[in-house]
């Protein structure tokens, strides 16, 4: 390559690395999960290159709160000034180390949450003109005692990312349940998913209730009653309309017993389409068969096409001289050598007299021995 | 440990990489059989990279398939773009062991005629289009587009046999499979 090749290859790649786009972050978003804070931070992009976010954030959630009891904590965003694509992401967090923050680490459970999921961050997607949201989490306590939570922010703007976390932990304290108390069963993990176009039927297990009335809705519309079938000792069971489209609606539940009556958190139930399914084994089976028929067809076709060099089965003349200076060699070199170290030294005085080469290579050891009149000394 | 995500993530791109640069050896390797590129200094070099690329995205592929499963979200096979995914790399790996073996056991002879050589290179050429294929569903299973998303591919799509069909198809696969596996031995020991 001469040196003008090279200049323009330089040129060329140094064109290419100015006309890349700089990104720090995933316009595109990257979906509800269970996440640290640490994604928020860092895993979108570089962290020394976020921005402060203006938003403000603030937690609320209802004034008692019962260890085991399904709460709603409710985060509401103002002052929002996002990109252009209007993704938002939002955490709710128990510390603001970076990691091992999730509800789940200081022992609570996130059943649903308004995205219809059960994650720790939602992301929701905006209009431009919009500049306040909220998004709520129910989750429930595996014991009593005071939890902060915190709420955290990112998303995109002015080709930078921004990222901003409350300050101040919001305090909720878990107490113990009252005696009594009608409840949801300390298990009881409520459906989140259902198909289209089939009734649901949401089966609930309840503790200490007596009756049970569940209301339901969807956004925007009114607050509908859905009929309720005891189907058991504290096990009922209620009938939620069929969906006809990918929606989501909300319903909780009303328990009354001895004790006094409670209202349980608005949980999400989204409308999916039914699950594809197919028969595992004939996928696995057609994929190894699509594997060896492939690999043995190539093998089978190279194998005729490869030219065959021009040979008889009888005609081992190019193995022959081969073997022969093989057996040669293999004979000849320990011969030689062990004739060699057969062969009697000669004395000083060379041949005895009378003495032919021949003779003392095969009677020399004999001469030598004093057989023939000779000896060593 | 890294979760299976990331995992795939390596190993897939492990993947990728090697058979890309595999596939533009294999043209490479094409066109100077051909005597469309008339350097036959390039040949030793475009033969040793497409192989040496081929071998290491063939080792790196049962790990992105694997980690690939238990990655998924869901239990299983749940999508179909995730069975065609599992087709196109099971394909894409039986073109690159065909490749390979056939590359093995007869050695500088897959290059001896223009047909010879073709297939070798069509073959591998294959093997490094099926696994970019494999890529772009996986692209479109996780975030909804890809770049071969131009040519509207199927994905949806399941092609899938009886399984009497698929099991015939295994057992011609292996009969194929040993017979020219013999019959390499067979050249390779005369040769």
């Amino acid at each position: 390559m001469n040196f003008n090749h090279r200049v323009y290859t330089v040129l060329f790649l140094s064109l290419l690395l100015i006309g890349s786009t700089y990104g720090a972050a995933e316009p595109g978003g990257n979906g509800d999960a269970t996440r640290d804070m640490q994604c928020g931070g860092a895993c979108h992009g570089d962290a020394a290159l976020n921005e402060t976010s203006l938003a403000t954030l603030t937690l609320s959630s209802p004034s008692t709160v019962y260890a085991g009891i399904p709460t709603t904590l409710t985060l509401t965003a103002t002052n929002l000034s996002l990109s252009s694509t209007g993704i938002v992401g939002f955490f709710l967090l128990t510390d603001t180390t970076g990691h091992s923050d999730t509800p789940k680490d200081a022992g609570w459970d996130v059943l649903s949450e308004s995205n219809g999921g059960a994650s720790n961050y939602v992301e929701q997607t905006l209009p431009s003109s919009q500049t306040e949201t909220s998004v709520s989490w129910v989750v429930r306590s595996s014991s009593e005692g005071m939890t902060s939570f915190y709420a955290a922010i990112h998303h995109g703007g002015s080709s930078k990312p921004f990222f901003a976390v409350t300050s101040t932990g919001y305090e909720v304290e878990a107490k113990e349940i009252p005696e009594n108390l009608p409840r949801l069963a300390a298990d009881f993990t409520p459906q989140s998913t259902r198909i289209l176009d089939v009734p649901t039927e949401l089966g609930l297990q309840t503790e200490f209730t007596e009756s049970v009335q569940v209301e339901w809705k969807v956004e925007g519309g009114a607050i509908m009653s859905a009929q309720v079938n005891s189907s058991g000792d504290n096990m009922w069971s209620a009938t939620i309309p069929a969906a006809l489209q990918p929606t989501s609606l909300q319903w909780r539940a009303i328990l009354q017993g001895d004790g006094p009556e409670q209202t349980t958190p608005w949980f999400t139930l989204t409308a999916e389409e039914a699950g594809w399914e197919i028969e595992e084994f004939a996928v696995y089976l057609q994929a190894f068969s699509l594997l060896f028929l492939i690999a043995g067809a190539v093998l089978a076709l190279q194998s005729r096409l490869a030219p065959l060099p021009v040979s008889s089965k009888y005609d081992q003349t190019d193995l022959l001289p081969q073997r022969l200076d093989e057996e040669s060699i293999v004979e000849s070199v320990p011969q030689e050598s062990s004739e060699e170290s057969e062969i009697a030294p000669l004395p000083a005085g060379g041949l005895p007299n009378g003495w032919n080469e021949d003779q003392w290579k095969w009677y020399g050891h004999d001469y030598l021995a004093g057989k023939y009149g000779g000896g060593q000394e | 440990m890294i979760s299976s995500q990331t995992f795939h993530v390596v190993s897939t791109e492990l993947v990728v990489g090697a058979f890309s640069v595999s596939g533009l050896s294999f043209l490479f390797c094409l066109l100077l059989h051909l005597d469309v590129l008339k350097k036959a200094d390039w040949k030793p070099m475009f033969d040793n990279v497409a192989h040496f690329t081929l071998a290491f995205g063939l080792a790196a592929t049962p790990f992105a398939v694997l980690s690939g499963l238990s990655s998924s979200p869901g239990e299983g096979l749940n999508s179909p773009i995730l069975v065609n995914k599992m087709f196109l790399s099971m394909a894409g790996m039986g073109f690159a062991i065909g490749v390979f073996i056939s590359r093995w056991r007869l050695s500088q002879s897959v290059w001896a005629t223009s047909k010879t050589a073709t297939v070798h290179c069509t073959t591998g050429l294959a093997a490094c289009g099926s696994m970019l294929l494999t890529a772009s569903a996986g692209g479109t299973f996780l975030r909804g587009e890809s770049l071969l998303d131009v040519l509207s591919l199927p994905y949806d799509a399941v092609l899938l046999f009886p399984t009497v069909i698929s099991g015939i198809g295994l057992a011609i696969g292996i009969g194929l499979l040993v017979l020219g596996w013999l019959r390499m031995n067979a050249i390779s020991s005369v040769h």
